[in-house]
């Protein structure tokens, strides 16, 4: 690809994800319309106070917006979106952009943490294993890799919290950090990396299999070509052979294959998250979804969107580079 | 396994019979109610012990099994019957079409689908064919372009090529012609979204959002949660894990010797 065809690429590739953008958005607008009865309704049916009189009602509607017609409650809500508004969650008594505010560092934490670890663990027994095409170790890593993608990242949670935090209680069970954490510095970004371990290490083992199959296919073709069995012939192996030879190659491929990563990685820390009581934006949703609490619901949904619309974008971005570069 | 070997009827007939015994199963077994026995332990009277109101795990397995089973088989099914047209579309259309058809499937792509299952399954809790369509809404995307390969290899071909020179149409060379050479790679990617589709929602009823009365092995796993802290989990977490595992395992197995027998290249381990 030319430099041209790559800014060509990229703008229609922003395009693209600000289509699907706008589409969610729509989504999120029309699906709670298409329900029968609107948010008060909802709202009264639950819970609070259930002897209003009709004129309150009404009040009530017109406050909340709920009287105007479809398409000015449509414009109201994308003016809102666009200065920054998600709105007010009334089960929680906060702004919406608050609530995700204090969540999303704790997501990212999970996922920028379990990221080195999936990465590091995946390419290197990959390259162990493909180097020599089923021989001994190739067998036993994708003997024991086969096993763990049937494991769904909630059982693969689940199965550590028992283990590590229950039957043997090595790491706490709940919680991103202790009820009073302490004022000390140091010792309170260690309780938070005790409190990370199980879930940063549920979270990998879901990438791991997905990277080990495709470090390992790209390292059996590359055993076979003839740079390789050149570089052997001449008595390279060791490090040597394995970072310069089969490394750098793999390269291009595990980055394209990032993108794909990054969405599995949002779906699989919800359920982690769960398990795990960690009060990231998974844990956010998943309680916004009980308390059917569905503009907090929008605002997770549309703000994970964007977010994980943009880093799509860059690394498709920078693997069309990458792919140029040759 | 012999079954596995691509046959159209074969295939047919496998899963005839997993259809019919997936209806007929949950006539047989006993229901699933709430009794007095809580929280009993493997025994002779439940063989696999009762969770928190008293139902028999047992034959909750039994009753989650069809049910993920036939929304997997349903999903997978879905998404090729929207795939295939779609695919040939991107084929045998005039050239704008075709262009703006591809643009259509990379918009799709990049839809975060998990968070548009959440969302959706949120609001409506879907029952049985509704999770089925929405997976496979959310599933087809994908196959466009394995597809779209796969059919311009064959449509490349000699006896296309004559069969159109005769006179036939492009729903008849397809029809005739493309679909019967394509099994392999229709078949892994059957395979492939039954995985998949089984793993969702398993996932689903994880999180509680499917309707309530339908029993899956992902919604057993969440009233299991509870109970980590005795020793119940042995009973109330292990079988229904178990049972999902192997069931995507199995699919797995399938997929990589359909894979290793050499007659589908185009479908990988994803």
């Amino acid at each position: 690809m030319t430099g041209q065809s790559i800014t060509r690429h990229m703008c229609l590739g922003l395009l693209d994800r600000i289509v699907v953008f706008l589409l969610l958005v729509v989504l999120t607008f029309v699906l709670p319309r298409l329900m029968p009865g609107d948010a008060l309704d909802l709202m009264l049916s639950s819970d609070m106070a259930r002897s209003m009189s009709r004129a309150e009602t009404d009040n009530l509607r017109q406050s909340m917006g709920l009287d105007a017609t479809i398409s000015t409650q449509f414009l109201t809500y994308v003016t809102n979106l666009a200065q920054g508004d998600l709105g007010r969650s009334i089960q929680h008594a906060a702004f919406v952009s608050d609530l995700i505010g204090r969540a999303l560092p704790w997501t990212l934490l999970l996922v920028l943490a379990a990221l080195p670890v999936y990465l590091g663990i995946s390419v290197v027994i990959g390259i162990e294993a493909g180097r020599e095409p089923h021989g001994k170790t190739d067998r036993a890593f994708t003997g024991v890799m086969t096993l763990l993608a049937s494991v769904p990242p909630y059982s693969a949670a689940v199965f550590l919290l028992l283990g590590f935090a229950v039957l043997w209680p090595l790491f706490p069970a709940s919680g991103a950090e202790p009820l009073f954490p302490s004022p000390d510095p140091l010792s309170r970004s260690l309780a938070i990396a005790r409190h990370a371990v199980l879930p940063v290490l549920a979270l990998s083992l879901h990438e791991i299999v997905r990277f080990y199959f495709l470090t390992r296919g790209e390292a059996v073709g590359l055993s076979g070509r003839p740079f390789v069995l050149n570089a052997r012939a001449r008595g390279i192996g060791g490090w040597r052979e394995r970072v310069n030879y089969f490394g750098r190659n793999l390269l291009a491929t595990l980055l394209a294959r990032m993108t794909d990563s990054v969405a599995a990685l949002f779906g699989a820390v919800i359920y982690i998250e769960i398990v795990f009581a960690y009060p990231g934006i998974g844990l956010l949703l998943y309680e916004a979804i009980l308390s059917r609490d569905h503009v907090l619901l929008q605002g997770i949904v549309l703000t994970i969107s964007a977010l994980f619309l943009t880093v799509n974008w860059v690394l498709d971005a920078a693997s069309a580079n990458l792919a140029a570069r040759g | 396994m012999r079954l596995l070997s691509w046959h159209p009827s074969r295939a047919a007939t496998a899963t005839a019979a997993v259809l019919a015994l997936c209806l007929m199963l949950p006539e047989l077994l006993p229901p699933y109610v709430t009794t007095r026995d809580v929280l009993q332990p493997p025994g002779p009277e439940h063989w696999l012990g009762t969770n928190d109101i008293g139902q028999d795990v047992l034959t909750g397995l039994l009753r989650a099994a069809p049910n993920t089973v036939l929304i997997a088989l349903l999903a997978a099914a879905a998404a090729l019957a929207l795939s295939i047209p779609f695919a040939s579309l991107t084929v045998t259309s005039p050239r704008w079409l075709q262009r703006t058809l591809m643009r259509v499937v990379d918009v799709l792509q990049i839809v975060p689908s998990v968070l548009v299952i959440l969302l959706i399954a949120a609001w409506v809790q879907p029952g049985l064919g509704g999770i089925a369509l929405l997976l496979a809404l959310t599933i087809w995307p994908d196959d466009v372009r394995v597809l779209r390969t796969a059919f311009r290899r064959e449509i490349a071909r000699e006896n296309v090529a004559v069969a159109r020179q005769l006179g036939g149409s492009w729903t008849y060379c397809i029809g005739r012609h493309v679909l019967p050479a394509m099994g392999p790679v229709l078949l892994g990617l059957f395979l492939q979204h039954v995985r998949q589709a089984a793993l969702k929602t398993a996932g689903l009823g994880f999180l509680g959002l499917t309707d309530p009365r339908l029993v899956t092995w992902g919604s057993m796993m969440q009233d299991a949660l509870d109970h980590l802290h005795t020793s119940a989990w042995i009973w109330l977490l292990l079988p229904p894990a178990a049972c999902l595992t192997l069931f995507l395992h199995g699919v797995l197995r399938a997929g990589g010797r359909l894979e290793r027998s050499g007659q589908t290249l185009t479908t990988g381990l994803a």
